[in-house]
């Protein structure tokens, strides 16, 4: 569940504790200073948001997907909430007509939170089918579509089903004897939300969704389903806004369909972009400011109000400082942060995380260097007859090649000849006209590319896709989490021990991001062995890399694949790293294989020299 | 049958607004793959204008320009302050600007104008029908539908004919390559926010009158339809926008027509799991773009 | 006319192009080429436009034109059939040369229509066809006729005979001597070295971002060591 217990478990806690202590502390102070009842109002309805906000940041934070559709969850939470926890006279009052006899039901208001959670679950797993069948990742324009519709239907529906929700003018307000007194169950549920978030972004199923959000079909590349993940991400994420809402509507008393509609949803959404959507922290932050913010707007805005004896709402200043300046504010620090500095204030600063590299890791020991299998388990690589065309231009006719575990295979051609169509045939991008490919005889054909890596045939990328918020080691780890899980038969190796074996232990705390070239290109090697593979695909991994690097590369990549005993199947365009790496060579032209060999009967074979030179070369 | 065939017409009517809006949040997508959620604001700015325009005494024969006018300058004005300065933004910045953009125009007319309706006349010859046996059409219907196959056909026009709309249709396809013909960026663009207020203000023109009032978040319902129709036609297709609003359009008037009595008003909530039914057996919309994976 | 000195193009961390320097005169026919992943593409795209320059300058006409947006270096004269060809898939034949003449005035339009139309035979035939449904071999032909309708001054094809056929790439090498004969001024990214050298007055050779060999087309092909650059060594 955990890579770390004490990086994951232990300080994300601690994390924990420090931003509830900071922001009701914060909120007690400043109620304590007004000592005013509306400054008590106002830090409870900020403790309610937070709980909302850091809600929905499991949900966009870790998968990238823009959701206004939480607080539709939420109206569904708050509505189910209200239903149950009003007493009977209340409701002969307010929905005398209430459908599923639910006119005589009243339960405590923790259990109607409970139901509340329940059923609003249970909308969050339909909408979150839609989503996975919209083909939902990071920043997805139909996945966000769905989730307005969704908050656009509950209102309409809050609306118009007056029989159940009171309807527009009336709502329902209760009733359950009276409104939430005291802030003892906000404050054990937001303690509780940010634990739970904390906990989930660092868990397995949080590192693979936010690996999927950094790179989706890098994840998928890495074993990762994203679309299971997003849906784990979702329901936690959803059960949160959904206690929370039910806590606004207990603390407030009563619900309106506007309540949990565009504004609110913009609310919560400015308060997540502004402190940073990809962190807890960020988005306890942005509650923080944005509450700040907008009480500061609407003072400024009333009436009467002065600042060094100017009337702010006299001429020449009362065009600016009005009643609703808040929602103003609203959209000008959204539209502001989205062309300013769209990641928001911390971006993925997580406090804990920082606290944990400066004083909770301790001193660390590089390990040992890693020692190459003694026995590499057999495996054989089979591709045969693959044929592709696209329209009428056949791609590839009848290409096929065998690969041995413990051997590295390297395929050429000139551009066009047909490598690029094969490497997305074997990695599952392009479905084949004809032809199977296999390993030890178990077919992979027609398989998604997350099943393929699972059974062993792992790739890399030619433009490099690391997953860039993540760590060195977080890159690496992931591999792990999902080799752990699928590839338990195999030697799964230590994520250090690999780091190390690709010279990156010196840079293990650092983003992916901000690696160089050189050690981009050995993180990506390092993650692709961590998965445990049978046999590793390396799409043109010296692109981009002087003459000096791809011969270091030669080396790296032999050992890195004999530590873990894969197999090696490399493409590339520079003929000297391949003839220096692979023990057989097989050379592509106009879709077909027109060579094989060693290194250095291919090129002697005269057929190779003309189609890289031309055909004048064969004369 | 008549009661078919007059839900027919009925549908059509709503299905051509919509049609409308699709075109234009389809447009706009095309070219740089923002969908607008701040295109209902080119039908709320225009409303409040026909508002003040009624105030002092303007027919409908000089508000009717006036909405279109003002539709085309808003959408450019708006391309101009906030969305050309995320150009090739991630699509998640660029939702967000759009909504944001909503966000601070909603809120404006609710600092500046104030939370409460304005009424303004519809046009006195709005409720009439003409009728043709059993069949009674409202004249609004027609005239909407007559005015969106010119209007669509003058579109097509433009696209298939004129220089502008070959400039667009290759920047929709392949942005860096038709820089590289020619295609001024700036121009192309600006273009496309033109059409697009000028759909909208189309659309607009119907949409207020029908509304008969202001709100400043009206325009919350016509982008969403608009967003909606564009997605189940499929997005970043253009004839697809054109065919999802007509969809929605019927489906909203059909629905009703057929939901019992009782549970009428929740129309809205039936076409929406009618449109989530859509999306889980065909996600692309119904002339879907098939979307290409780049490595 | 074409003046490249010192260019660095830069993907992120990968550096493409490393202070690469080439030069076109008028009238030349200039090959490039190089092993894939060499940067001939990146270079291509750089004096286009399309990529952002680290440093470098570029020199058109006597003019300064580097990053200039992409449609601002047509219009001083330069275009650029770009790799995969990337016709508008969607649009007709006629469609795209109109697009390729986006810059020329309507009447003047009409006549490049007609010129193309006699020098692409093939084109005429599917005047109205969408370009899609359209072979490689004739794609190509209508990509250099879309970027021929700018009356450019330079051409640049970005490798014309990728994924052809070899009948089509002697097409291609015939379409570049016509254009040549013409007195037009071409650049082009070859992968098919030697016919590339016999066909073009100069030639550059690249490898891994860097100018490594230059000299005329016959020069390069008494080089046996280029030989080693393209199938090991």
């Amino acid at each position: 569940m955990f890579p770390n217990s004490k990086r994951d478990i232990a300080f994300p806690f601690l994390g924990s504790i420090v931003l509830f202590v900071v922001l009701f502390g914060g909120g007690l102070i400043y109620q304590t200073i007004l000592g005013n009842g509306s400054a008590e109002r106002l830090v409870t309805t900020m403790l309610v948001d937070a709980i909302i906000v850091i809600g929905i940041q499991i949900y966009i934070g870790n998968t990238g997907i823009l959701s206004f559709g939480h607080i539709g969850f939420g109206a569904i939470a708050g509505y189910v909430f209200a239903v149950y926890a009003i007493s009977p006279e209340e409701k002969l009052k307010r929905i005398p007509a209430a459908p599923f006899g639910l006119t005589e039901t009243q339960v405590s208001p923790w259990l109607a939170i409970a139901i509340a959670v329940a059923v609003t679950l249970v909308f969050a797993v339909i909408v979150g089918i839609g989503l996975a069948r919209s083909g939902a990742q990071s920043g997805s324009v139909a996945a966000t579509v769905i989730t307005l519709a969704l908050l656009f239907v509950t209102h309409e529906v809050a609306k118009s089903w007056p029989e159940l929700t009171g309807g527009n003018r009336g709502g329902i307000s209760f009733g359950i004897g009276e409104s939430l007194s005291g802030r003892w169950p906000i404050l054990v549920v937001l303690f509780g939300s940010l634990v739970v978030a904390r906990l989930y972004g660092q868990s397995r199923s949080g590192r693979l969704a936010i690996a999927a959000r950094e790179d989706n079909l890098a994840a998928r590349a890495m074993g990762v389903n994203p679309l299971v993940q997003q849906m784990v991400a979702l329901l936690l994420s959803v059960a949160i806004v959904a206690i929370g809402s039910s806590l606004r509507v207990w603390q407030i008393g009563s619900i309106l369909p506007d309540r949990f509609f565009f504004d609110y949803a913009m609310l919560t959404l400015v308060m997540l972009i502004v402190g940073g959507r990809n962190s807890v922290t960020g988005a306890v932050l942005g509650v923080a400011v944005m509450t700040a913010a907008r009480e500061l707007a609407r003072r400024l805005g009333q009436n009467g109000f002065e600042v060094f004896g100017i009337g702010l709402d006299e001429p020449p200043l009362d065009w600016i400082f009005r009643e609703n300046l808040n929602s103003v504010v609203l959209g000008v620090a959204m539209v502001a942060f989205m062309i300013w500095r769209p990641t928001g204030i911390l971006e993925d600063w997580e406090f804990d995380q920082w606290l944990y590299r400066k004083i909770g890791r301790g001193g660390e020991t590089k390990p040992e260097r890693l020692s190459e299998l003694e026995t590499i388990p057999d495996a054989t690589f089979t591709a045969s007859d693959i044929s592709v065309s696209f329209g009428g231009f056949q791609a590839l006719s009848n290409a096929g090649i065998t690969a041995q575990s413990g051997e590295v295979v390297g395929i050429i051609g000139p551009n066009g000849a047909g490598k690029t169509t094969f490497v997305n045939v074997i990695t599952g991008m392009v479905e084949p006209t004809d032809g199977q490919f296999s390993i030890d005889g178990q077919a992979l054909s027609g398989k998604a590319s997350y099943e393929l890596s699972r059974s062993g045939l792992v790739r890399t990328f030619q433009n490099l896709r690391l997953f860039g918020a993540l760590t060195v080691r977080e890159n690496i780890e992931t591999a792990g989490l999902v080799a752990r899980e699928h590839r338990s038969d195999r030697a799964v190796r230590d994520v250090d021990a690999l780091m190390t074996e690709a010279g990156l232990w010196e840079h293990r705390d650092r983003r992916a991001r901000e690696l160089d070239y050189g050690n981009s290109r050995r993180l990506e090697l390092a993650r692709a062995a961590a998965m445990a593979p049978s046999f590793m695909l390396l799409d043109e991994p010296t692109s981009g890399m002087s003459d000096s690097e791809s011969i270091t590369m030669i080396e790296q990549v032999r050992h890195m694949a004999a530590t873990v005993g894969a197999g090696v199947i490399v493409i590339d365009h520079d003929l000297g790293f391949i003839t220096g790496i692979s023990d057989r060579i097989y050379v592509f032209d106009q879709g077909k294989v027109i060579a094989e060999g060693t290194p250095a009967e291919v090129q002697a074979n005269p057929h190779v020299q003309a189609a890289y030179l031309g055909s004048a070369a064969i004369t | 049958m008549t009661e078919l065939l007059q839900n027919l017409i009925d549908g059509l009517g709503r299905g051509s607004i919509y049609a409308l809006l699709a075109l234009g949040v389809a447009v706009v997508f095309g070219i740089m793959h923002l969908l607008n959620f701040a295109h209902g604001e080119l039908i709320t700015i225009p409303g409040y204008l026909t508002y003040w325009a009624f105030q002092n005494n303007w027919s409908w024969w000089t508000v009717v320009p006036l909405i279109i006018v003002s539709a085309v300058l808003t959408s450019l004005l708006i391309e101009r302050i906030a969305f050309s300065r995320v150009r090739g933004a991630k699509d998640f910045t660029l939702l967000l600007t759009s909504f944001g953009v909503h966000f601070i125009v909603a809120a404006g007319f609710l600092l500046y104008v104030g939370a409460a309706v304005k009424p303004y006349p519809r046009p006195d010859w709005f409720a009439d029908t003409v009728s043709a046996g059993s069949l009674n059409v409202e004249v609004f219907d027609l005239v909407v539908i007559g005015v969106t196959i010119v209007v669509l056909a003058g579109t097509t026009w433009l696209l298939q004919r004129t220089m502008f709309g070959l400039a667009l249709r290759a920047a929709a396809s392949d942005f860096d390559t038709a820089r590289l013909m020619g295609v001024k960026s700036d121009s192309v663009i600006r273009g496309a926010f033109a059409l697009s207020g000028f759909l909208a203000g189309i659309a607009g023109v119907f949409w207020i009158m029908r509304e008969g009032q202001m709100t400043p978040t009206a325009g919350i319902p016509p982008m969403l339809q608009g967003v909606l129709a564009a997605l189940i036609g499929g997005l970043g297709s253009l004839r697809g926008a054109v065919l999802g609003g007509l969809v929605l359009g019927l489906a909203e008037v059909l629905l009703r027509s057929w939901l019992p009595v009782g549970i009428q008003n929740l129309t809205t909530g039936f076409v929406f799991v009618m449109i989530a039914l859509l999306f889980i057996f065909r996600p692309g919309g119904l002339l879907s773009v098939p979307q290409v994976e780049r490595v | 006319m074409l003046e490249v000195s010192g260019l660095t193009t830069k993907y992120g961390a990968i550096s493409a192009l490393r202070d690469a320097s080439l030069t076109v005169g008028e009238g030349e026919v200039v090959g490039l080429i190089g092993p894939n992943g060499a940067g001939k593409t990146t270079l291509l795209g750089s004096i286009a436009g399309l990529l952002p320059i680290d440093t470098g300058t570029i020199t058109f006409d006597g003019k300064n034109v580097t990053s200039t947006a992409p449609e601002k270096i047509l219009r001083a004269g330069l275009a650029l059939v770009p790799e995969h060809r990337r016709i508008f898939a969607d649009m007709t034949v006629e469609e795209n040369l109109k697009i390729g003449g986006i810059t020329t005035k309507a009447a003047e339009r009409n006549e490049l229509l007609e010129e193309m139309a006699d020098l692409f035979p093939v084109l005429r035939d599917k005047w109205d066809t969408a370009a899609g449904y359209m072979s490689g071999g004739e794609a190509q032909q209508l990509a250099i006729a879309r970027a021929l309708m700018s009356k450019p001054k330079l051409i640049m094809m970005d490798e014309p005979s990728l994924g052809l056929a070899p009948i089509l790439v002697d097409l291609v090498f015939e379409l570049i001597d016509t254009l040549r004969s013409q007195g037009r001024t071409i650049l082009v990214v070859e992968q098919n070295a030697t016919r590339m050298l016999n066909a073009a007055d100069r030639a550059y050779v690249l490898r891994s971002g860097e100018v490594v060999a230059t000299g005329t087309g016959s020069e390069l092909l008494e080089r046996s060591d280029l030989f080693d650059t393209f199938v090991g060594g």
